[in-house]
This record gives structure tokens, sequence and C-alpha cells, in this order.
């Protein structure tokens, strides 16, 4: 019996009575069909259902023993990487995260060289505060070297609250922590990030850039370069020739320079007679 | 009790302490036994229940504290304990203060006429069920006495809800305990456990059955009509889902437990389980033969018993046990039952609750008592009490007439009343929709 949906109009609005077809006599029978589902899943409940595509069976996940797979793409609280083999940090200080970072939250000063006290394309401090990262994953998106990425880590309940201002030696990681959380976000990028990495640890004097908690790896780059030194200054000692060569390259880089101060200045120049024009404009208006 | 303490004081021991002082001495005992047996069946009921209707959502339910979750009650009653008690400024503090002892009172006094196992019931009062039903519908008084004094609109229409249920609900309950009344002939709650001895088949009715302790109501057409009436009215009468409309946490937050809080709450909360439990145990006993079941008949007749005084007292403990153990069993399979429909249904509207109540189960059961009166007067009644149809009958005959007679009119009564009753629900919402149609022209 299917009578065709009911309308009428009262002062509120319209009213339409659907059809439920429940006019029939049941006596009964549809309580003991609801309570033959509700058996099916008790009965079944006390089975696994891990495939979540059937509707039986318990899927729950007991949290502190039983731990969920967590997908490659899942971010919570960014990193830095550094390479295993020879220690050195991928990050160059760009400033890129810094600057795209939303709630503001990350904050580096770059490393200097200490005999020129000329920037090096490495990071000296680097801080972020977890405690107001909202996770948005903007800086290891941004990140030109690869340096910066989100871990999988979601543990991070502390009662000491200061904690949560992470510095550089607790954010870094090695590279194959990354590739093992992440691996096929990983071999997308690997080959361009070590490329670069390699250009960048020509570039870098002393041990700067190395990660600070590789002891060893930072004593065995200073027994490398003592040496070094030794072997200079005994090559210094037997020629004292090619001092000349440094000096003689040096000024190519200067000169090349030396033409933005020129462009600056021309450009000042310009910028202070449009401002002293618009000053006159203004003073002529009143 | 006080024959167990009597013959080990006066006889084992041979102290001679006067009567007065073993009865007292057995209160006490039986008073201690069943105050810590009810918070710990209550306990037992929060945890099972929660674990039950987890396993019915795919859930999995409390499994922290303690082996697979079994000390969680425990938390939750310290956590109890030492919340903060609040009484509301507006509130009537001295009835608000009374209500929940007058809730918790009744439920606990009702233990005094359950009984356990063979010999184990604390009072055997001649008017045991009497006892039972009239105590239950104090805690009705209770209930009102917290909705009012709380001064809260939902405490108020919570404790109306729940007073105007339990009043409406208690009438088909009673009426269908009132069938087996007339069965057994008999208000004391352990004749109606001894009538339900036999296979099947009562052998009170039918002399010469083998005694299995399974001759149990609810295997006869006028006991099962009983027990479906009387189980939905307990589970109207413990708030229970489908008709716990007076706590309808949707509606009016938690009914007349609103402005509760810490113990005081929590004494409602072990009111409403220890009254469920009791309910869960008198359908078991009345309707399923409590104690009774394989075994137990024939060890209690082994042990010392009064008709019996040269018996092993070994049987008497061994019937104990498996008596209490068949006991819980049927009395927790129907607290499962009563989880499972909770799982299964949603909550009636208050005007579907009366409708069903007053419409559809008391005429039910008013049939149901005429057909107890037809199955005594087939089984029992002779020439002189003016039954001369069944005269020179057998007694299988008489049985199976009586069985045929009542099967066809609860049947028949049924039937008529499903139909009735759709009708009427149906002539009800033309009824609404004309009013609407009134209202819109």
């Amino acid at each position: 019996m299917t009578a065709s949906p009911f309308e009428i109009e009262i002062p509120r609005g319209r009213v339409i009575e659907v059809q439920r077809d429940d006019t029939r006599v049941r006596r009964g029978t549809g309580l003991l069909r609801g309570m033959a589902v509700i058996w099916k899943h008790w009965k079944e409940s006390f089975k696994l259902n891990r495939s979540y595509s059937q509707i039986h069976g318990t899927f729950t996940i007991e949290y502190p023993e039983e731990r969920p797979r967590i997908p490659e793409a899942y971010r919570n609280m960014p990193i830095l990487l550094y390479d295993d083999e020879t220690g050195h940090e991928l990050c160059t200080s760009c400033f890129q995260c810094e600057r795209i970072c939303p709630p503001q939250v990350i904050h580096m000063t770059q490393a200097k060289d200490p005999a020129t006290g000329k920037p090096v394309p490495a990071v000296a401090e680097f801080i972020i505060e977890y405690d107001a990262c909202m996770s948005c994953g903007f800086c290891a998106e941004v990140c030109p070297f690869d340096a910066i990425k989100m871990d999988h880590e979601f543990e991070l309940s502390t009662d000491d609250h200061l904690r949560l201002t992470v510095h550089k030696e607790q954010l870094l990681r090695p590279i194959s922590y990354y590739a093992h959380i992440a691996p096929t976000m990983w071999a997308e990028v690997r080959e361009g990030a070590l490329k670069k990495l390699q250009g960048n640890i020509r570039r870098r004097p002393d041990v700067i850039g190395l990660a600070p908690q590789l002891t060893e790896k930072i004593a065995a780059r200073r027994a490398e370069l003592a040496a070094q030194a030794a072997q200079a200054a005994q090559a210094a000692a037997a020629t004292p020739a090619p001092p000349a060569a440094p000096a003689a390259a040096a000024p190519a880089p200067a000169e090349g320079r030396k033409l933005t101060p020129e462009e600056k200045a021309a450009k000042l120049a310009a910028i202070r007679a449009a401002n002293a024009a618009k000053k006159q404009q203004s003073g002529d208006g009143s | 009790m006080y024959d167990m303490l009597a013959a080990l004081i006066n006889g084992t021991l041979g102290w001679g302490w006067p009567e007065w002082a073993l009865n007292l001495l057995s209160y006490i005992l039986v008073v201690t036994i069943v105050l810590v047996v009810a918070p710990l069946q209550m306990l037992f009921f929060t945890y099972y229940e929660r674990r039950v209707i987890a396993r019915m959502q795919d859930r999995v339910g409390p499994n922290r504290v303690g082996p697979e979750g079994i000390w969680q009650p425990i938390a939750d009653g310290v956590k109890m304990f030492t919340k903060e008690d609040i009484v509301p400024q507006a509130a009537d503090r001295i009835v608000h203060f009374l209500a929940p002892c007058v809730v918790v009172a009744p439920t606990v006094l009702m233990f005094a006429v359950v009984p356990w196992g063979p010999g184990m019931v604390p009072v055997d009062l001649p008017t045991g069920l009497l006892f039972f039903f009239a105590i239950s519908s104090i805690s009705a008084v209770g209930l009102m006495m917290a909705g009012w004094a709380s001064n809260n609109k939902f405490s108020l229409l919570g404790a109306m809800r729940a007073v105007a249920q339990m009043v409406s609900y208690e009438i088909p309950a009673v009426l269908s305990l009132i069938a087996i009344v007339i069965v057994v002939g008999s208000l004391s709650i352990n004749d109606i456990i001894a009538y339900q001895t036999g296979l099947i088949v009562s052998n009170r009715d039918l002399p010469g059955i083998p005694d299995l302790g399974l001759g149990w109501f609810v295997f006869t057409p006028v006991g099962f009509v009983a027990f479906i009436a009387f189980f939905i009215a307990a589970l109207a009468e413990g708030e229970r889902t489908p008709f716990d409309i007076p706590e309808a946490d949707s509606e009016i937050v938690a009914g007349y437990m609103t402005e509760y809080s810490g113990m005081k709450f929590g004494l409602f909360y072990l009111a409403q389980y220890v009254l469920n439990f009791l309910l869960c145990a008198i359908t078991a006993i009345i309707f399923f033969g409590g104690w009774q079941g394989p075994g137990v008949g024939w060890l209690y007749a082994q042990g010392i018993t009064p008709e019996n005084p040269n018996g092993n007292g070994l049987f008497n403990v061994l019937a104990g046990v498996l008596g209490v153990f068949y006991f819980l069993l049927k009395t927790y399979l129907f607290f499962f039952v009563m989880v499972w429909l909770r799982g299964a249904l949603p909550r009636l509207r208050i005007d579907q609750l009366m409708d069903f109540g007053w419409k559809f189960l008391i005429p039910l059961t008013l049939a149901n008592l005429f057909s107890a009166a037809l199955w005594v007067a087939f089984t029992r009644w002779g020439p002189a009490e003016g039954m001369l149809i069944t005269v020179g009958w057998s007694p299988v005959l008489r049985w199976l007439a009586a069985f045929v007679v009542t099967l066809a009119i609860n049947l028949g009564v049924y039937l008529w009343l499903t139909r009735v009753y759709a009708a009427s629900q149906a002539e009800r919402r033309r009824a609404e929709l004309e009013e609407l149609i009134a209202a819109g022209s």
C-alpha cells in the first residue's frame, strides 16, 4: 500500500507527510529483527577487523600497545636533516622557512667564517618553538635544500614548557631516519638534495655545518684540517709563490661586486630626487 | 542461617547459647552479607554492561584498569567519592539530601526475600512477592523527592516522567505475576520456586515427571506471556532503554539526577543497578525457576533439611553452590538481554510508552490472568468446584487440555491485540494529520 505523499499548507509553512509504510501489523517481529542485527555485531566483535571493508568485527587499535602505521605524508613537527656519511647539515640558513612560517616560530642565525667574518651557507643556531608550531608543513615545502622535513613523532606532551623550545641539537636527525619514515618522499628529492649539499660543503670552512652532536666526526674533521694546515705550512715553507694565486683570484669577485654599490648609489640618488620633488609639490600645495 | 548457627554453636561446639542470641547473630550475619553483596553486584553490573554494549557497538570497552578492566568500577567508585558534593542554592537542602537515601533503601530491602539457593533466603516471608513489589514502589517517592527538591526544570520533568512510568508499568508487572500466583496458589517466593520442579512440565501439574529442576513457568503458555509482559514492564521499572525516558540525556540532561554530584549521584546509580539486578533476579526466580536446575534438587535432598535431619552437610554446600550458580547464570543472562535491547532499540516517546503500557500490556496480562484461571481449573479442579468436563480424565489429558486451551486464548488475544494496537496507532496518526489540516485551512 503506497499512497502519494500528502501535502498541506499550514500558517507556519508546508507539511509533507512521508508514507513510511509502517501501518502494517508486525507483531513484534521488527523488534526481533533489530535484535538479530545487534546479536551479529556482538558475536562478530570478538574477531579483529583490520580490512575496513567489513562492518562487523572490532576496529579498535589499542594505542599504547598497538600502534597504527602512520602514513608517509603524515606531518607533525618540523625537524632538520644531516647527512649520515659526512655529518653535514643540509640547512644553509636561507631564511625561507623563517619567512614563510605563519606563527613565526622558526628562528635562525647564519654561520659566519671566523677568519673573514663572511656568511657561510650553514646555520649556527636554529630554534623552533614546538609549543606554537601549527604543523602546517610550509617550512618543509618551501625549503630549497630539503633540509627541513616533517616528523612522524607525535608523543610530545611534557610538564616542562621550556623543552618545547627546541634547539638545533634536538632538531637534527640523520637522513637515514627520514628515508626510513618516508621512503618514497625521500627518494623523489634525494639526488637533488645531496647534490646541493655537496656544493655547500665545499663552501664551508673549518667545522662549520657539521652536526654539533657528532663529536667524532668533528674531531676527525679537525684532525684533517690540522693535517692540511701542517701540509700547507710545509708547502709554504718550501715554496712561497702559491699565496700569490689566491691574492690574484680574490680581486675578481671583488670587482664583480663593485658594480652593485654603484648601481645602489645611483638608485638612492634617484629616490632622493623623487622624494625631494614630492616634498616640494606638497609644500606648494599647502 | 539460624539452623546452621544453632547446629554449629549449640550442637558441634556445645556452647548452649540462648535462642535470642542466635537469632541476633544470624540476622546480623545475613544483613552483612546482603549489604556486601548488593553493591558488589552493582559494581559488576556496571562493568558487565559497559563491556557488553561496547562489543555490540564494535568497540572493546573499558579494559585498562586491571586484567580486562575488571577494576574499572572500583576506579569509578573512587572518582565518585572524591568528587565535590554540590547542592544548588535554590534547592530544598533536607529533601535534596534525603532523596538518595529514600531511593537506595528499598532496593536493599528487596534483597531480604530473594532466595539465592535451596534454603538460602534471608527471610522466607509468606508474602514475599507482595513485599518485593510493595517495597520497590517506594523508590518512586524518592525519585519525586529528588526531582522536586532540586528546583530544576529538568529534574522535575525527569521525576514526573519517572513516577508516571513506574506507576503505569507496575500494573502490568503485577498482573503478570498474579497469573503465576494463581497457578502456584502462594505469594511465597520459595513456594514459587518449589513449584518449578520437573522437566519442561512442572511435576506439580503432572506427577511422575522426572525432576531435573526444569519445570519452569516459561514453558507454559501462561508463563510465557507473563514472562514477556513482566520483562517489558521490568525494563520500564528499571528505567532501561528503550524506556529510559526519565533520564533521557538528549532531552532533559539526566532527569532527576541532574542536580546531584559526587556520592549522592553515585547512590542513585547504585540504586538503579541494584534494582536492575533484582528485576533480573525476580524474572529468573518466577519464570525460570530461580536456583532450580539439573542436580540441585537431588543434592539438596541428600543434605540436612527439615525433612531429612540425618543428611550429610556436604551436600547442603554443594546444592547451595550449584543453586547460586544457576541463579546467577540466569540473572546475568537477563541482564545481557537488557543490554542487548539497549543496543538494539531507540528510546520511546512518553506517549508511546503510555500507549504501550495501558493499551497493550494491561489487556494482554488481563487475558493471561483468565488463562491462568483456566489452567488451574483444568489441572486441579474437580466436580466439587463445578468443573464437570474433566471428570474421569487422566492427569496427562488434563494437562494437555489446559496447555491447548491457554495457548489458544493467549495466542488469539496476542494476535487480536497487535492488530487493534496497530490500528489505533494508525488512527492516532490520522487524527494528528487532520488537526494539522484543520489548522491549515
